[in-house]
């Protein structure tokens, strides 16, 4: 159940621009790239907001329950703790044992996983459509209350423990920059600590903090269930209600203050990496506000700047200059730019050379930047950010069985509370005009705003690379 | 470390007391069965040879407004020279940067004009040029990729720069354990055949040339080993249109090559050194039969039960019970008439012996006593569930549709799989187990801390088994 790493997921997407799910589209045949996805929204008397969305391509379906407890908001001493909870939601509930979560999703055809990230924690399986009910149930019994015990726990900080090692401690660039960024950007406690947690502190775990967590956050009022697929949505109301019904709600702490004050300087940091070969270089800003008009510039500046091969960044950093082989980048390294509440970052990272400075990829990384800065994007240009952001976005909508659109239902629905905000996303980006994106560009990708983080090899490391011929020859 | 273990549990056995009685204490619900099965019959395809011998495969699938067109090629490291190992790799990527009409950057433009980028990506039998669009441009990005694929420039001038990326490249690769853990695997088990490479070498990146990358493009590139999958939306007579009019003028070119690698299992552990690693990266595995066996499906289903699924035998063990390991697996690796089984963990560094016991104890099991009828039949659902999410996506559909025709196991093969699956008795596990998962005979791959392992390894040396 992984803490989801922005490479898994691209790797995910790979496999072939993923599973693609369907939705009714507004035209028929010769097809046209507009679609409008069905959304049925209500909220329970108990306060769980349900949002139903129908898709008879294939017979399966896809049951996603999405809490607002992302790993910004777990206790002071306890960093990682929201992230082992996801773990133990897996151990035992009232009436599923130990590893009997798990076996009656497989045994019933389906597959399943859960990831804590910046806003929320989620839950998800897909199965064949004929079992909606089994997955409703089991929802139901581990959102009504957890079973677990010592055993459990000691063990899943096992897990957790080689978890972190995987993908931080015994990995060559681990948590670079995903983790790291947001540790040196951020200010505010909440949005800067250790997100996959010290080890000792996921040690320090007991099973009262993991009852304690489940009280203040696993209720109904504090959930969003989104069932994407082949189903019935008037079966699925009186099954929600019949499982989800008769769940209390609880009384939910106050959200503390999450915000991150403007940032009027230029951060710099760097760290040793002693796996690492080659140093890499991180460059991040903060994101203007979710939903603001500059929120969707920054969207369509994403697409100009970094993603694809026609981006200004590749352009200059990768085809040009030879800096790097390619540039990594977005808004939200755990997701997408929708996916999440809070304050953001936007971010790109390259591995480079050891003769490369920081200083040197900074300055021609700021050239596309200043083109931006300085005068309005031309149309084509912003037309094809638009026309590659629309792509994206269908692909994040289709992503493994009907799980892509849940995702995105779900976080409305709880971020938005208007998941038929989907059908409008759309033209939403079309509102951006050329002015809009210089203003943006101008106000958000100012130096001041930003933070530069360098992973340095190891002192001998680095005295035994190679300098960077085509690199050194080109500039 | 240890103090802090110690502690932990002494705290929480009290809390263990105060909120897990409860919810034993009361009557367990079973869980609802739910409705019954719906029928389900893999998307129909159309399949058609254009006069040069090219193939291709249309799949209408899907209301998602987009398509996906992927150009495979039987070309990859397998027809490498010996002394090039990595060229295939430098030739897709040197394709990218232009066509006799196009620069890389108007390549770039146009399909991001589209709604996708070409992405090019090179394996050990196979290249796929490949795409992925909005629908209404599904014929035009045909022809971008027949251009890509047909008339690449091959340019000098930006060959020392992906020369350089790539040595970068391999620098980085060489540090993750898990690359060489493989690269250890393959070695010992394909000796010299090309199925062997995992990276290209310092050497072999610097001798790549034009002249090389053209000479491996004209030998191994061409009508006759290519075909084209489109899945999504699209309009079927415009692309089948474009197809013509772009890829019909392609040369026949060269047939694909048939290289079998002769291989045999070969019992050794093989330890890499990583001083100070906090895991162990294990991968412990042999050779199998290919996918045209009749044995493979059994197989199939052996592996999910025994370690490829999360409910399997040895993540229950290594990770749910004892907590040595976050993400281990087993699979069935498969390349032409070609497979091995491997476990793969990264296993904290002191519990290195105590994982491969334990590995090797659940394939001892199943070697001995037949798995119950409950345990194989919710394999066999998952499996059976799980074809369903393969074959309901246009980039799934492909693959499904791709490893068919790459094995050349024939159109029955999807429709009879979850038939086949279903069959499969408990006894068959258990001799599938005893005959082709035998801890004897396999290759133990470690890389780890060895001053920390070496120790807990003498058990797994192969001399020392009785």
């Amino acid at each position: 159940m992984p803490l989801r790493v922005r490479s898994s997921i691209r790797r995910i997407a790979a496999m072939a621009a993923v599973w693609a799910m369907s939705f009714q589209v507004a035209h028929a045949t010769p097809p046209e790239s507009e679609l409008k996805v069905p959304v049925e929204y209500y909220k329970l008397p108990n306060g769980l907001r349900v949002v139903l969305s129908t898709d008879h391509t294939a017979p399966t379906v896809c049951v996603a329950v999405y809490y607002r407890i992302g790993f910004r908001v777990e206790p002071k001493d306890r960093t990682g703790f929201a992230h082992l909870f996801e773990h133990m939601m897996f151990q035992g509930s009232q009436n599923l044992g130990k590893m009997e979560f798990i076996k009656l999703v497989q045994q019933n055809g389906g597959i399943l996983n859960g990831s804590t990230r910046f806003d929320f924690t989620n839950y998800f399986e897909i199965l064949p459509s004929n079992k909606l009910e089994t997955a409703l149930w089991a929802e139901a019994d581990r959102m009504n209350g957890l079973a677990v015990t010592e055993d459990n726990l000691k063990n899943q900080q096992g897990v957790v423990g080689n978890e972190v090692k995987v993908n931080v401690i015994n990995r060559p660039y681990g948590g670079f920059p995903w983790l790291d960024m947001p540790q040196y950007a951020n200010t505010n406690w909440y949005n800067a600590h250790n997100f996959y947690g010290d080890l000792k502190d996921i040690e320090a775990a007991t099973l009262t903090d993991v009852q304690r967590f489940f009280k203040t956050y696993y209720a109904p009022n504090n959930a969003a269930l989104a069932i994407v697929g082949d189903f019935d949505p008037v079966q699925a109301r009186q099954l929600v209600e019949k499982y989800f019904g008769g769940i209390k709600e609880s009384q939910l702490p106050a959200v503390p203050d999450l915000t991150e004050p403007k940032q009027e300087k230029e951060k710099q940091a760097s760290r040793v990496d002693a796996l690492a070969k080659r140093p890499a270089i991180a460059i991040a800003y903060h994101m203007p506000e979710r939903n603001s008009p500059e929120y969707y510039a920054m969207g369509l500046i994403d697409q100009i700047l970094i993603e694809g091969d026609d981006s200004l960044e590749h352009q200059e950093l990768v085809q040009k200059r030879g800096l790097a082989a390619g540039v990594n980048g977005g808004i939200n390294y755990l997701g997408n730019m929708f996916n999440y509440k809070g304050p953001m970052l936007f971010m790109a990272d390259m591995r480079v050379d050891a003769g490369t400075t920081p200083d040197a990829v900074v300055k021609a990384w700021d050239g596309p930047i200043e083109v931006l800065r300085t005068k309005p994007v031309d149309k084509e240009t912003l037309e094809r950010a638009r026309v590659k952001l629309r792509s994206d976005l269908y692909d994040n909508m289709g992503n493994v069985g009907g799980f892509g659109l849940a995702d995105l239902l779900a976080s409305f629905a709880l971020f938005d509370d208007n998941p038929a905000r989907i059908n409008t996303l759309v033209s939403e980006f079309e509102k951006v005009t050329p002015e809009l994106i210089q203003r943006t560009a101008q106000e958000f990708l100012r130096p001041e705003n930003r933070t530069v983080l360098v992973l340095e090899t190891k002192p001998a490391e680095a005295a035994k690379a190679p300098e960077a011929p085509a690199a050194a020859a080109k500039n | 470390m240890n103090g802090t273990k110690m502690q932990t549990i002494a705290i929480s056995t009290i809390a263990l007391a105060l909120f897990a009685v409860p919810a034993f204490a009361q009557q367990r619900q079973a869980p609802p069965a739910g409705g019954p099965p719906k029928p389900f019959t893999v998307p129909a395809h159309e399949s058609y040879s254009l006069p040069n011998g090219m193939k291709v495969t249309l799949v209408p699938y899907g209301n998602l407004p987009k398509v996906t067109l992927s150009l495979v090629l039987r070309s990859g490291n397998l027809n490498e020279p010996a002394d090039l190992p990595g060229l295939a790799d430098m030739v897709g990527k040197l394709m990218k940067e232009g066509t006799t009409t196009k620069s890389s950057k108007q390549i770039a433009e146009e399909s991001a004009r589209m709604g996708g980028a070409v992405n090019i990506n090179v394996g050990v039998d196979e290249t796929d040029v490949s795409t992925d669009v909005l629908s209404e441009f599904g014929p035009r990005a045909a022809a971008l990729l027949a251009d890509v694929a047909q008339h690449p420039l091959f340019p000098q001038s930006e060959l020392p720069r992906l020369k350089n990326d790539a040595q970068r490249q391999l620098s980085i690769s060489k540090s993750v354990p898990q690359s060489i853990a493989l690269e250890r695997f393959r070695k010992i088990l394909y000796g010299d055949h090309p199925y062997a490479v995992v990276f290209p070498t310092q050497e072999s990146i610097e001798k790549s040339s034009v002249a090389e990358i053209k000479k491996y493009y004209e030998g191994n590139f061409g009508a006759a080993r290519a075909q084209l999958y489109v899945a999504g939306r699209f309009d079927a007579g415009e692309m089948k249109k474009l197809i013509a009019a772009s890829f019909g003028g392609w040369a026949k070119g060269p047939a694909p090559v048939v290289n079998q690698p002769k291989i045999k299992p070969q019992h050794t552990l093989d330890l890499t050194d990583r001083p100070g690693a906090a895991q162990s990266t294990l991968l412990v595995g042999l050779p199998v039969p290919d996918p045209t066996s009749p044995d493979a499906i059994s197989l199939l289903v052996t592996n999910a039960l025994l370690g490829g699924s999360f409910g399997s035998r040895i993540t229950s063990n290594i990770r749910e019970q004892k907590g040595y390991t976050y993400s281990p697996s087993s699979q069935i690796s498969r390349r032409y008439h070609d497979a091995y089984w491997a476990e793969t963990a990264d296993v904290t560094t002191e519990f290195t012996g105590a994982s491969l016991k334990e590995i090797f104890a659940e394939v001892d099991r199943l070697m001995k006593e037949a798995p119950a009828d409950a345990e194989l039949k919710g394999i066999q659902s998952y499996l059976s569930g799980l074809f369903v999410i393969q074959n309901s996506s246009r980039g799934a559909l492909i693959s499904q549709l791709r490893y068919v025709d790459f094995q050349g196991l024939g159109e029955e093969y999807l429709k009879t799989y979850v038939q086949k699956v279903n069959a499969v008795t408990p006894a068959d596990v258990q001799k599938q187990t005893a005959e082709h998962i035998k801890p004897d005979r396999m290759t133990i791959v470690v890389v780890g801390d060895k001053a920390k392992v070496a120790e807990q390894l003498v058990p797994f040396t192969p001399a020392s088994k009785p």
